[in-house]
């Protein structure tokens, strides 16, 4: 049994982190972790809201 | 025609891709214009393109949107960016790279390693340093981590957009991660701000060429950044200004005003506040920019635009110099000329918004 990290994982956009349990060849657990936040949600709170698309399609 | 030598040159290596001499010369000439140097530089950098062998690159993306990313490869057929991009040898580039994990984690530490104090780092995105920079990680490292390590073994770094420049939108009030520009999260570095929402690929390449002809980094103003490209006020250089002095603004979205050109100023246009080369160089191979386009500028270079210049849509207090015509349709009458005849060419009209100018009513 053996427990492999695949970080970064390349070609998208963002970041992103995958682990897997991997037992005779098959895997048998997985998880995923996105590894960057910046709070976006909280930037846009008390903002004018006509320029909330700005802030958010930056994301 | 001589064949050309393959040297690996970044010349040979356009040649290569078929590049014609001719072009190539276009192509100094046009970066000479960009950097604002004199025609005089232009052979100056053909002989840094014939000598120079390519340039290792490796780009580094931390708390970012990979705009800038998606910025350089907007071009569809080659510009003076494409070319240069096409002969730096990019080691490393999470988006578009091949390898993932710790094939990636190699090709990046091949390059530190081997080509230490010889590669260029390209740094995008915001370095979180709150809670220990946990709120960006790439292999278990912290951004912070991996920037000081291939920053500081880098000849050069360039912080490519407003986030890696000053921390950009990741930085906004309240900032909740602690994120800075790249230049203040690895202090000592030698470093180039080259912000913009995203940045402009024209002045990217520029700089590389640049630094390839003089060895050297441009002219830099207090922020980091190349006066070629932030030494002028958007405001000065727009070509709706003419409508700005003479006090034809867009009032509403959509109105004649807009429909034909007018002035941004009053829907919230920070150009008279900001420092960049938009209306010059303009973005997608000089197709337009934002304002050309016609929505008003909002400073996505400048430091701190989120919160320092108000919402995106509220006009700019007190700029000088902005027009209020009485109605632009009376000049033609002669009647608005008999009343101006007093009145200075820049001179500030006073004018109620909606209500007629005392001389309308004569």
């Amino acid at each position: 049994m053996a427990k492999i990290a695949i970080d970064p994982v390349t070609r998208i956009e963002g970041h992103l982190r995958i682990e897997a349990q991997v037992d005779g060849g098959k895997v048998t657990d997985a998880w995923s972790s996105g590894t960057m936040w910046r709070g976006i949600e909280t930037i846009v709170k008390g903002r004018d809201p006509r320029e909330c698309w700005a802030l958010t399609s930056r994301i | 025609m001589s064949k050309i030598k393959d040297d690996g040159s970044i010349w040979s290596g356009l040649a290569k891709k078929g590049v014609s001499r001719r072009d190539f010369i276009k192509y100094c000439t046009t970066v000479a214009a960009t950097l604002a140097l004199p025609s005089s530089f232009v052979p100056k950098i053909v002989e840094a393109l014939e000598k120079k062998q390519k340039p290792y690159a490796v780009w580094l993306e931390f708390s970012d949107c990979a705009g800038d990313s998606e910025s350089m490869l907007r071009a569809t057929k080659p510009t003076i960016g494409q070319i240069v991009l096409d002969v730096i040898s990019l080691e490393y580039h999470e988006t578009i790279m091949a390898g993932s994990g710790k094939f990636a984690e190699k090709a990046l530490q091949d390059v530190v390693k081997n080509q230490k104090g010889k590669y260029i780092a390209i740094v995008e995105g915001a370095i979180p340093m709150k809670d220990g920079g946990i709120y960006c990680t790439i292999g278990g490292k912290t951004a912070a981590d991996i920037a000081k390590e291939v920053c500081g073994n880098a000849a050069m770094t360039l912080a490519v957009g407003s986030c890696a420049s000053w921390g950009g939108i990741a930085s906004a009030s309240p900032n909740p991660t602690g994120s800075v520009g790249v230049g203040k999260a690895v202090p000592g570095i030698t470093y180039v701000n080259l912000p913009g929402c995203p940045m402009n690929v024209e002045n990217v390449t520029a700089t590389i060429v640049h630094y390839l002809t003089f060895g050297a980094l441009p002219a830099l103003d207090g922020e980091h950044r190349p006066l070629f490209a932030h030494g002028a006020l958007i405001h000065n250089n727009c070509e709706r200004r003419a409508h700005f002095d003479a006090g034809q603004f867009v009032k509403k979205w959509g109105d004649e005003g807009h429909r034909l050109g007018w002035c941004l100023y009053e829907m919230g246009c920070k150009g008279p506040e900001a420092y960049f080369n938009c209306p010059t160089i303009r973005w997608n191979e000089g197709t337009s920019w934002p304002v050309k386009a016609g929505h008003p500028c909002f400073a996505c270079a400048s430091t701190n635009n989120w919160d320092a210049f108000g919402p995106i849509y509220k006009r700019l207090e007190n700029v000088p110099g902005a027009g209020y015509q009485t109605s632009a349709d009376k000049i033609g009458l002669g009647v608005a000329a008999v009343a101006a005849a007093g009145v200075a060419a820049h001179a500030v009209i006073r004018a109620t918004k909606g209500k007629p100018h005392e001389d309308e009513k004569k």
